[in-house]
């Protein structure tokens, strides 16, 4: 049965849940009792970090979903303000170059990079905003620019990026790092006041008519250009945001490589969730946060799969529903 | 009998296969390019050349897909990695020769060129273009995690060759020419294709989808043709450039990687999507000024002149977003209009004059 309508989807997804529910029940009575306080700890941890990883990929698809939902801009180079946030974060926190104070340095870092991300609007994409092809040319060239200055300024290394608070937290018997939960919170947090933003403030009800039909937002006396500009500070600073915190969490180096995996993460999360619809981003980053676990904790040598796993899911959802989960559906002319 | 016959293919080919509008410009080109060889050139410039044959086929099989059906792909390494990889595990495996792997790879890649597309006939636009990049991603996933089989990130080097008997610096020369014959081959094929019928019928899924379906075209069929056509001359090329001197007779995961993807991409719209035979200039004077003039001529350190070269192709895009060679053949025709305007007097100077000052709507 394909879904079509809000209401089925909704039974089809409590329908899929109560089936998985009942074989992992019937799968946990199946396995030998010696081994089930091992199958629970993977258990918990898959639903510990499903959860920390879902809310910390919300961060990064955020900014991705909110550019293209205001401006219609598909952003290839959002996975560069993920790269750019994490290296001026690691020149303002390293003693190579100038060491301040860890929390001055990320918000140096995350205004940099929306500077700069207006900078990138102003000159590259704005010309070309009306062109899709255009558009995905440009910003993959500006994503590549940055890529090659990185090297050319840095070199092909690793860069520690350093956490901003030590020790963990053992929650159920799973141990997770203050500078995850950090992010994890932090991401929750930003992701509230994004969402108020939008909804209560000027300047929200100004993107918020934008992205429902641009003309008339125009003849209401909506400085279009301005309002792009700043979507995409706002969004880059997000990333920017999201590349000090999750490499801080995760891997903990920088390297000009490294705009690649977040920026096919948040495709697949936006894909999944509907381009442009910020409810469907936060749902979709916790599916992708739970099927990047579930791969990594249950299939052997998994973590060679996690990308996959994670776009096999978008290409099955896109599938049933070619504008993802909460995407408008397929009007007869677009 | 037998005279009808020859004289019904030489008419068919003279009507189908001699009707390319320069005829005698490309006929010359292409005399030029054949005739390189005859001046002695050092083994870098051949292998410059036989890479950009390569591109050249490569990008015009984007071309058909993107430039004439309009189905954006990022991810067309797919059909290139995909060439590579199963022509080298059919070697690597199973020790068949080259003229063997070659067909049976190219063959496979066309059969699994439908499948591939089907993903993407329910999706559009920007939704497609970020589905289609995932397609290689998944691949290099598989590739990396079945490492037993694959050789993993390693790749698979020492692939053999394909004049084998020739001495070292001849085989450059073979392989220029057999390069240069196969893009002369396909690329003959995909304009012929694109300027058919069924190109008529791609281009109207281009421009509009749902009045090419309300007039009784079955898009899904045409669509999946536009796939398969293009991933079949994509594989050839991915195919024939894992056996080459010029890629280290290896074949890696980079055959995959999106940057393969984003140069096709800066290729052909470098030569103006949609033209054919733009991507295969664009892709000559790409690769030479990329790889000799930055590197001999100006001597700009390797680091940057990659640099240099993305930011002129974003300022190009940025300056005429429809390409080079397109830009070209405007101007072109606006001076013949001048011209024809000169000719046959003043009072249709007036009606030219307004009509250009009236903005009207382009399609």
């Amino acid at each position: 049965m394909i879904p079509r309508t809000r209401k089925t989807l909704a039974l089809t997804a409590i329908a899929a849940i109560v089936v998985i529910a009942a074989v992992a029940i019937w799968w946990y009575n199946t396995i030998p009792t010696a081994e089930r306080g091992l199958t629970l700890l993977k258990t918990k941890s898959i639903i510990i970090f499903g959860i920390v990883s879902g809310g910390t990929f919300a961060l990064l698809a955020l900014g991705f979903t909110l550019i293209y939902g205001v401006a219609g801009v598909v952003n290839m180079a959002h996975g560069s303000f993920f790269m750019l946030g994490a290296y001026i974060f690691y020149v303002f926190t390293s003693p190579k170059y100038l060491e301040v104070n860890i929390f001055l340095a990320f918000f140096i870092a995350i205004i940099l990079t929306g500077v700069i991300g207006a900078t990138v609007y102003r000159l590259t994409i704005h010309p070309v905003i009306e062109e899709l092809t255009s558009l995905l040319v440009i910003t993959v060239g500006v994503a590549l620019v940055f890529e090659r200055l990185m090297i050319i300024e840095f070199g092909p290394f690793h860069y520690p990026i350093p956490g901003f608070v030590g020790g963990y937290e053992t929650i159920l018997g799973v141990k997770v790092t203050y500078t995850r939960l950090l992010a994890f919170s932090v991401s929750l947090v930003l992701f509230a006041a994004l969402w108020m933003f939008i909804s209560k403030s000027k300047m929200g009800r100004a993107m918020r008519a934008a992205a429902q039909d641009l003309e008339a937002a125009k003849l209401m006396g909506v400085n279009t250009g301005r309002l792009f500009m700043l979507t995409m500070a706002l969004s880059s600073i997000l990333a920017a945001t999201a590349g000090i915190l999750i490499t801080a969490s995760t891997s903990g180096i920088a390297m000009p490589f490294m705009w690649l995996r977040p920026l096919v993460l948040s495709f697949a999360i936006v894909i999944l969730g509907g381009l442009g619809s910020i409810k469907g981003t936060f749902i979709g980053s916790f599916i992708i946060g739970f099927v990047d676990n579930i791969v990594v904790f249950l299939i052997p040598e998994g973590s060679y799969l996690g990308g996959a796993a994670a776009m096999a899911i978008m290409v099955a959802v896109l599938l049933v529903r070619p504008k993802g989960l909460f995407g408008k559906r397929i009007e007869l002319e677009e | 009998m037998a005279t009808t016959y020859l004289r019904r293919a030489y008419s068919s080919f003279a009507v189908h296969i001699l009707d390319i509008p320069p005829r005698l410009l490309a006929f010359l080109m292409f005399l030029l390019v054949l005739s390189l060889p005859v001046t002695k050139p050092t083994e870098h410039i051949l292998l410059l050349l036989i890479q950009a044959s390569i591109m050249a086929i490569f990008a015009c099989s984007w071309d058909l897909l993107v430039g004439r059906t309009g189905q954006i792909s990022l991810g067309h390494a797919l059909f290139f990695g995909l060439g590579a990889y199963i022509t080298a595990l059919l070697w690597f495996h199973y020790d068949l020769p080259v003229w063997v792997t070659i067909p049976i790879s190219v063959l496979i890649v066309t059969g699994l060129a439908p499948l591939i597309g089907f993903p993407c006939l329910r999706v559009k636009g920007p939704y497609l273009a970020l589905v289609s990049m995932a397609l290689p991603i998944i691949v290099v996933s598989l590739i990396s995690y079945f490492r037993d089989y694959t050789q993993g990130e390693r790749g698979i080097a020492g692939l053999p060759g394909f004049f084998p008997s020739l001495p070292y610096g001849q085989r450059f020369v073979a392989e220029y020419f057999l390069t240069l014959f196969l893009l002369l081959v396909s690329s003959v094929i995909l304009y012929r294709i694109a300027n058919s019928r069924t190109g008529i019928v791609f281009v109207s899924i281009l421009d509009d989808e749902l009045a090419s379906k309300a007039c009784g075209i079955n898009i899904t069929k045409y669509k999946l043709m536009a796939f398969t056509i293009s991933g079949l001359f994509a594989a050839l090329a991915g195919a024939v450039s894992a056996h080459l001197l010029a890629s280290g007779r290896s074949v890696t995961t980079a055959s995959l990687d999106a940057n393969l993807s984003f140069m096709v991409v800066i290729v052909a719209i470098f030569g103006g999507i949609g033209t054919m035979y733009g991507p295969i200039i664009a892709a000559y004077i790409l690769q030479l000024i990329d790889q000799y003039v930055l590197v001999k001529i100006w001597n700009v350190p390797s680091e940057y002149h990659m640099l240099l070269f993305i930011i002129v192709i974003i300022i190009l895009v940025l300056k005429w977003p429809r390409g080079v060679a397109k830009f070209v053949t405007d101007e072109l025709d606006d001076l013949q209009e001048e011209r024809e305007i000169e000719e046959r007097g003043k009072h249709i100077w007036k009606r030219y004059r307004r009509k250009k000052r009236s903005p009207t709507p382009e399609a």
